[in-house]
């Protein structure tokens, strides 16, 4: 639970003819992780079993229609794959036919439809000008203008001093053409150069500009129409063949998988060797199987050779309450091989922290509908993680908002004379808190921060010290027992002497000496184990200690949000008509906001707390991800 | 002689007035300056982590931890606040 599965190191040898059933074998059981052969002396790498080409092949083909079909992972019901595999062939064909033929027609379409977008541009600066392109051209006396000219510039005014003899059409978008004889050319050209002409090139096709707009915008429409039914035709091969080709996807995968295999094995020219991992205690099951699968073909030994711990692949071993715990490791590292594997700590502490902070019954019931709910809907080992450890977090947050008696903000008891929202339910006084605070049943976190702050940050120095006794362990195992000591008992004897002069202090202890003794002594040690630099780790303990502060401060500010909402909605409520309304909306979109920050600051912190603070204590991490041959299988099945 | 009473009970009632507006001050100014602090490091620090994970995914859980590092700080303004106004 504490450790890493443990890893035997594998050697499978035996001859070519019986490679395949020991792959098929091994793909199979899902156990191996095969170590790849990357070396070049006596063995050389393998080579891929027959057709695997043509599966790679075909695999590209389905992955390409699948992308241009744009098929999502589903999870419908898993097909058989034997006979899949059997209609496999046929059925690709056709679909391969149908897609290409309908993905030349959409290319076809959309060119057409750019083309069309092109034109377009081109023509729609002349809209309103009652001119046919054909015309503006091919003149030996003429010299045509087309473009625009400064805003509230009159060109024709100009023109008066130049000639009378000149055409002059403007369209609506104040672009003009303007006609006149050659030999008047240059004045015209300084005249409105003056006016900052810009020119427009004229298209060169036949036809007013009205007319092709018209045009263009008629045959715009229909290839849009056309695009559209081809989508739906699209859809509809989609929706026909969207199983199908998730399934044999997952069989060309499998299928792939398997015949590139020898790829990582290392063969000689009648052998094969197979390198790699397998857990302890599967090692008896793959030998037996593999012997059985190839007539004790197959040689299948532990490497007796003692190994780096650095190569060995990591795969958790915690009880199936605490794996979900490990979507929140893997988010940071792996542990390593000789390492304590932190999640069961996690486990305990991460929902543990949440709680606290968050501690509501409304907010804790919301989210747990949102969790159940999301778990039943969204698959995925990933979502499947995330809402399972949403839920441990939340019925500790049930579990800690019966305690503060706390919902959506609001006080369930009364306290010195204010009601609760329960009618007659009174608070209890227990006994006699810190600074002058009374504990009281329920607990009303805005009205014993002194007691709860000295609470959190005892949180914290149990937390920090579970974190460094198994520092403690992760040294001894690696560097020995005086590391051990000096590395982190001493950071416990600082702690021990820390306490000691507060107590001293405070009066508790008669002197503040065995105090600054046991410190001087933790000091020492520090600076024997880790060097001179530890003097300026020191202050950390105290910052990592007071961090945990933040198990009051965080919940103090959501209850403060919460508060802020109900009072708002409150003066709303209480001023009547359709004020009630509007206090229904702040209450509902307040609420919201608030259960949205209610997921990510708590989370987010106790998360932190994990990571920064306690990690920080011994864990390592940084482990190779245990990766067996074999395929976890959606679509399909055997 | 009552008025002269009268008038010394209201300047108490508003030095004590002032006290607890300075109070309140300062606790604004613990979460408020706390509160800048934390951004101004949590921006360059978020930014670069953004960064680092989008060019290699696994380090998002370092670059979370580096990020809110700096909240502690704001947590801290928060809490002594607290402190303050009880």
């Amino acid at each position: 639970m504490l450790k890493p599965k443990q890893m035997s190191k594998v050697l499978l040898t035996g001859h070519k003819d019986v490679l395949e059933p020991t792959i098929e074998t091994l793909h199979d059981l899902h156990a191996l992780h095969i170590e790849e052969y990357v070396g070049e002396d006596y063995f050389h790498i393998g080579t891929p079993l027959p057709g695997a080409e043509d599966d790679s092949k075909k695999l590209l083909k389905l992955r390409s229609i699948a992308s241009f079909l744009g098929i999502k992972k589903s999870y419908p019901e898993p097909i058989n794959a034997r006979q899949l595999s059997s209609e496999l062939e046929g059925k690709l064909e056709t679909l391969g036919g149908v897609v290409s033929r309908k993905l030349e027609r959409k290319s076809q379409i959309e060119t057409d439809l750019k083309d069309v977008q092109t034109g377009m541009n081109e023509i729609e600066a002349f809209s309103g000008v009652p001119v046919n392109f054909e015309l503006c051209s091919g003149y030996e006396t003429l010299h045509v203008f087309a473009g625009t000219v400064r805003k509230g510039a009159d060109v024709r005014a100009g023109l008066k001093g130049i000639t009378d003899e000149y055409q002059f059409f403007a369209g609506d978008t104040g672009l003009f053409i303007l006609a006149v004889p050659v030999k008047h050319m240059e004045q015209v050209t300084d005249l409105l150069a003056e006016y900052e002409f810009g020119e427009v090139k004229i298209p060169a096709i036949s036809g007013t500009p009205d007319d092709l707009i018209s045009e263009l915008k008629s045959r715009q429409d229909s290839l849009t129409k056309d695009i559209e039914s081809l989508s739906s035709e699209i859809d509809s091969v989609k929706a026909e063949y969207e199983e199908f080709i998730l399934a044999s996807e997952e069989l060309l995968s499998i299928e792939t998988q398997k015949k590139e295999a020898p790829l990582v094995f290392a063969t000689s020219e009648h052998t094969f060797v197979i390198d790699g991992w397998i857990p302890d205690d599967e090692f008896e099951t793959v030998r037996s199987r593999v012997e059985e699968a190839t007539g004790n073909r197959v040689y299948v030994a532990k490497a007796e050779e003692p190994v780096d711990e650095a190569n060995v692949p990591i795969e958790y071993d915690n009880p199936k309450i605490v794996k979900p715990m490990e979507a929140i490791m893997n988010l940071y590292a792996r542990p390593r091989y000789n390492e304590i594997d932190p999640t069961t700590f996690v486990f305990i502490a991460f929902p543990l922290f949440y709680g606290m902070i968050l501690g509501d019954i409304g907010y804790a019931l919301i989210l747990l509908g949102i969790s159940l709910y999301g778990r039943s809907k969204l698959h995925g080992e990933g979502w499947n993680s995330l809402f399972t450890v949403l839920i441990y977090c939340n019925i500790v947050t049930l579990f800690f908002g019966i305690l503060y008696a706390e919902f959506l903000g609001f006080p369930l008891a009364g306290i010195h004379g204010h009601p609760g929202l329960i009618p007659g339910w009174e608070t209890i006084e227990l006994m006699p808190g810190l600074g002058g605070e009374h504990i009281t049943y329920p607990i009303h976190r805005t009205h014993l921060v002194t007691t709860l702050l000295v609470t959190t940050l005892l949180i914290g120095v149990i937390h920090i010290n579970v974190g460094l006794i198994a520092g403690f362990r992760n040294v001894l195992a690696k560097h020995g027992m005086k590391a051990a000591v000096l590395e982190k008992i001493a950071w416990i004897v600082l702690q021990v002497g820390i306490f000691l002069l507060l107590f001293g202090m405070m009066g508790v202890v008669a002197s503040m000496v065995p105090g600054a003794v046991v410190f001087a002594l933790a000091v020492i040690m520090l600076v024997a184990g880790e060097g001179g630099t530890a003097i300026m780790e020191i202050p950390s303990i105290l910052s990592n200690t007071l961090s945990y502060s933040r198990l009051l401060a965080v919940g103090l500010s959501s209850i403060g949000i919460a508060t802020a909402v109900n009072v708002m909605a409150g003066m709303m409520f209480d001023s009547g008509g359709i004020f009630i309304v509007v206090a229904a909306i702040i209450f509902i979109l307040g609420h919201a906001l608030n259960t949205a920050l209610s997921i990510i600051a708590p989370g987010l912190h106790a998360l932190r707390l994990q990571y920064v603070e306690f990690f920080t204590k011994f864990y390592e991490g940084g482990g190779k991800i245990y990766n067996p041959f074999g395929y976890n299988r959606i679509y399909t099945e055997d | 002689m009552a008025i002269e009473l009268a008038l010394a009970g209201a300047d108490i009632d508003l030095i004590l007035a002032n006290q607890q507006g300075l109070i309140a001050i300062g606790a604004g100014l613990a979460v408020g300056l706390t509160g800048l602090g934390s951004a101004i490091a949590e921006k360059d620090i978020g930014s670069a982590a953004v960064g680092a994970f989008t060019e290699k995914e696994e380090l998002f859980g370092k670059g979370l931890i580096m990020t809110v590092i700096p909240e502690t700080i704001v947590i801290f303004g928060f809490v002594i606040a607290i402190m303050m106004l009880l």
